[in-house]
């Protein structure tokens, strides 16, 4: 599987191939063009220029009906969660396994409270995400973003104001569902050392440039002073 | 039955504190409005009847900012010129229109201006005006102030001892009331351009046949019952946005809220005022 | 983003929201109920709101029409039949729906709003969900429904209100002043086609507005005052368009 993109304005010419089944952990400063190439690659903003391939298929060049199908593969959580305010839990974790069609009531009901207990939820589903604490929204938005078996599963910002031992817990379970599923993941996270214990590959972006590509443990000492001063957060530097 | 009956109470009791909230704030513009010398004078008149530390030494008042009443003005009055003289244009037009019922069944040509003109200057002018000023100016004022209510700056001006209905509030309510006013003139003039157009356009009726029955029929009475009424509404839009903009409770959704309600509001006063300005302006 | 940049995407976001309203009205799937559900909230935020500004509207335009031709020629008995006429194909519809402007369009940009800014309807549109068809398609069948429910009830307590002012001020005789013999079937035509465009444009206007919305919470109130005026000025545009079709085509000049 190949995704290169080359947009412009934010994000200034990337090139960047993922495989299947790999993880990978994208940083980078505020405002450096991260959630947009999430969105780009998810076929949710269209590139200025250049290619998305998603297998094989190029969806910066697709049809609206053909980029439904295509983000019918894709499992995602959204910064903000973005669950849906006027549906239960339930319901919001039950969406895409209802909408895609084809699966029966019960065992959508099945499926929905296994995954709110593998997240830790068990019996939430009359809620509304409004009665919920941040960090069960966030857990909710993982299970909805993961009840579909998705091949490609994206977190934006999956541990964004949590305390520390929410967010350890929430990378466990990342990476539990992860191994158990084999998709293919890209993690956005400002959260650095936490992400870099999670993904054995690693990109910074950086005035919409991808600055760095390559093992999570090397980052530190990369050549580029930018990428080094970021993540070992040193306070003099070119950032 | 019993639940239906609960829910209206509650809402009635809701608009009853709202009606009050806006009649305060009222008052408290009036009060700021109130020259400090007078003030004075009243203090020293209290000072004989209730001896109390507050009324012995009242609070230094500043003046009032004509800066900011500038800066609202521009804000609020100019930047809604496109807007008004647009509602104004199509307004016209459709009076022409409906008064051309009238003249297509009698031929009286020579009614057009008339008929249009008097609905326009005296009702409808000022009532669409008035609507589009209360979703354009209205509605900002109450996100404005809503806004910096929930993110605390309004406690913020207390907090240096700044008043805030003196600071914020009068120089909002002034300068809606003088940009109502003067956008109705300017809407006034470019209704009757567009109602000339239209109804030469249209209806084939000559300019100055429209011109002569505009000015033969109407007196200048007509036309200033709606700057006043305007002014008045704009009083209204100002009260009800400035009420609801301080009012909010609860965040981002409840500016959103205070928004929709403000304008709401706003035309719930624009038309009852206007009723009530029709029984007395005759 | 240019400005010009900016226009042609609005022009793009504009026509796919009506394309996708319009196919998606007559078919394609909807959440069951969820037209129902959003008449209810239009019925239920509207209801007083209506009831008041149109029950007003009604007492002004008695009043001010009998002050005028008592200053004229006194004879008020045509009063009741004008009045009727001029609020059945202009008044009624017209003033309804600049309230419903108000109202109901505020309500549904801060709705689409805030779902656009929480990223809710990109959550939508992951999970294989056209935002139109889901968000704007109810409540466009809803106001097409309600703006004429509520047109009428609006009509009927002006008439009301009318009435009353007309009796108890003027001391006309509700048998003379309720007089519909001067409503025709153009002016029916007429405020029946003004209903039907107010009730689609205040939707897609709103709608517009809502799924444009950019940036925060501050981005919601924006689209909220953009959504009230842009859908009030549509709804004077249209009454200009469609009265002077009323005026040669439908009323036929009577």
């Amino acid at each position: 599987m190949t995704r290169s993109f080359s947009g412009e304005t934010v994000l200034a010419g990337i090139d960047l191939r993922v495989d299947r089944g790999e993880t990978w952990g994208l940083v980078g400063p505020a405002a450096s063009g991260k959630s947009v190439m999430l969105k780009t690659l998810c076929g949710l903003l269209p590139p200025d220029a250049g290619a998305v391939v998603v297998d094989g298929e190029d969806i910066a060049a697709a049809t609206e009906e053909r980029l439904m199908l295509v983000r019918a593969r894709f499992g995602m959580l959204f910064q903000n969660n973005a669950l849906f305010d006027f549906m239960t839990v339930g319901d919001n974790v039950a969406f895409p396994l209802v909408r895609r069609g084809g699966v029966e009531p019960k065992e959508i009901r099945a499926r929905v409270s296994a995954r709110l207990r593998a997240v830790g939820l068990a019996g939430t589903e009359d809620k509304f995400p409004s009665e919920l604490s941040g960090g069960m929204r966030k857990r909710v938005g993982i299970a909805r973003a993961v009840i579909a078996r998705p091949d490609i599963v994206i977190y934006d910002e999956p541990t964004a104001g949590l305390d520390p031992v929410t967010t350890q817990k929430v990378y466990d379970l990342l990476a539990r569902e992860r191994d158990a599923t084999g998709a293919t993941v890209v993690v956005v996270s400002s959260d650095l050392d936490a992400l870099l214990r999670f993904v054995p590959r690693v990109g910074m972006i950086y005035q919409g440039k991808l600055r760095y590509d390559g093992p999570a443990k090397k980052a530190r000492d990369a050549d580029d002073p930018v990428v080094r001063q970021f993540v070992r957060g040193d306070i003099e530097g070119p950032l | 039955m019993t639940e239906a009956l609960r829910k209206l109470g509650e809402r009635a009791l809701a608009l009853v504190e709202e009606a009050g909230g806006i009649a305060l704030l009222a008052l408290k513009v009036i009060g700021a409005l109130v020259p400090p010398r007078l003030l004075r004078v009243g203090a020293a008149g209290l000072r004989l009847v209730a001896p109390s530390r507050e009324v012995r030494n009242p609070p230094r008042v500043p003046p009032l900012s004509g800066r900011e009443l500038l800066r609202n003005l521009d804000k609020m009055g100019v930047s809604s010129l496109p807007i008004v003289a647009l509602t104004a244009f199509f307004t016209g037009g459709i009076m022409v229109i409906q008064s051309g019922i009238f003249v297509k069944r009698f031929g009286a040509q020579g009614l057009l201006g008339w008929g249009s003109g008097y609905a326009v200057f005296r009702e409808v002018g000022p009532i669409l005006i008035g609507l589009m000023f209360s979703g354009r100016v209205g509605s900002n004022n109450a996100a404005e102030l809503g806004t910096m209510t929930v993110t605390e700056q309004i406690d913020g001006l207390r907090a240096l001892a700044i008043e805030p209905v003196r600071y914020l509030i009068v120089p909002r309510v002034l300068a809606m009331v003088i940009s109502m006013f003067c956008l109705l003139i300017v809407g006034d003039l470019v209704a009757v351009g567009g109602g000339m157009l239209f109804g030469k356009l249209l209806l084939g009726v000559e300019f100055s046949s429209f011109y002569y029955s505009l000015r033969d029929n109407l007196r200048p009475w007509d036309f200033l019952v709606g700057v006043i009424k305007a002014s008045v509404f704009g009083l209204a839009i100002s009260l009800t946005s400035c009420h609801f903009g301080t009012a909010v409770k609860g965040g981002a959704v409840g500016v959103g809220r205070a928004v929709n309600d403000a304008v709401v509001a706003a035309a719930l006063a624009i038309l009852i005022s206007d009723y009530l300005l029709t029984l007395v302006l005759r | 983003m240019s400005r010009v940049e900016a226009f042609r995407d609005g022009a793009k976001l504009f026509r796919r929201i009506v394309v996708r309203t319009a196919v998606g009205s007559l078919r394609g799937r909807r959440p069951p109920g969820e037209v129902l559900r959003q008449m209810e909230q239009v019925g239920n935020r509207s209801v007083v709101f209506i009831a008041v500004t149109l029950g007003f509207i009604g007492m002004v335009l008695v009043f001010q029409t009998c002050l005028q031709i008592n200053r004229v020629t006194g004879d008020l008995s045509q009063v009741g039949a004008e009045f009727l006429k001029i609020l059945v194909h202009e008044f009624g519809p017209t003033l309804t729906a600049m309230m419903l402007a108000t109202r109901v369009g505020a309500g549904i940009a801060a709705e689409v709003g805030s779902m656009v800014v929480t990223e809710q309807v990109d959550a939508l549109r992951m999970c294989g969900v056209e935002p139109v068809e889901y968000l704007i398609v109810p409540r466009f069948l809803a106001s097409l429904v309600m703006t004429g429910v509520l047109t009428v009830f609006g009509v009927a307590v002006a008439i009301t209100m009318g009435t009353l002012t007309a009796y108890l001020t003027f001391h006309v005789n509700p048998r003379i002043f309720l007089d519909l013999g001067r409503v025709s079937l153009g002016d029916l035509a007429t405020g029946g086609l003004k209903v039907i465009a107010y009730g689609a444009a205040i939707p897609i206007v709103s709608g517009f507005a809502g799924l444009g919305a950019r940036g925060g919470s501050e981005g919601v109130g924006w689209a909220t005052t953009r959504a009230v005026i842009a859908s009030s000025f549509t709804v004077i545009v249209l009454d200009l368009v469609l009265s002077g079709v009323g005026l040669f085509l439908l009323q036929g000049g009577a």
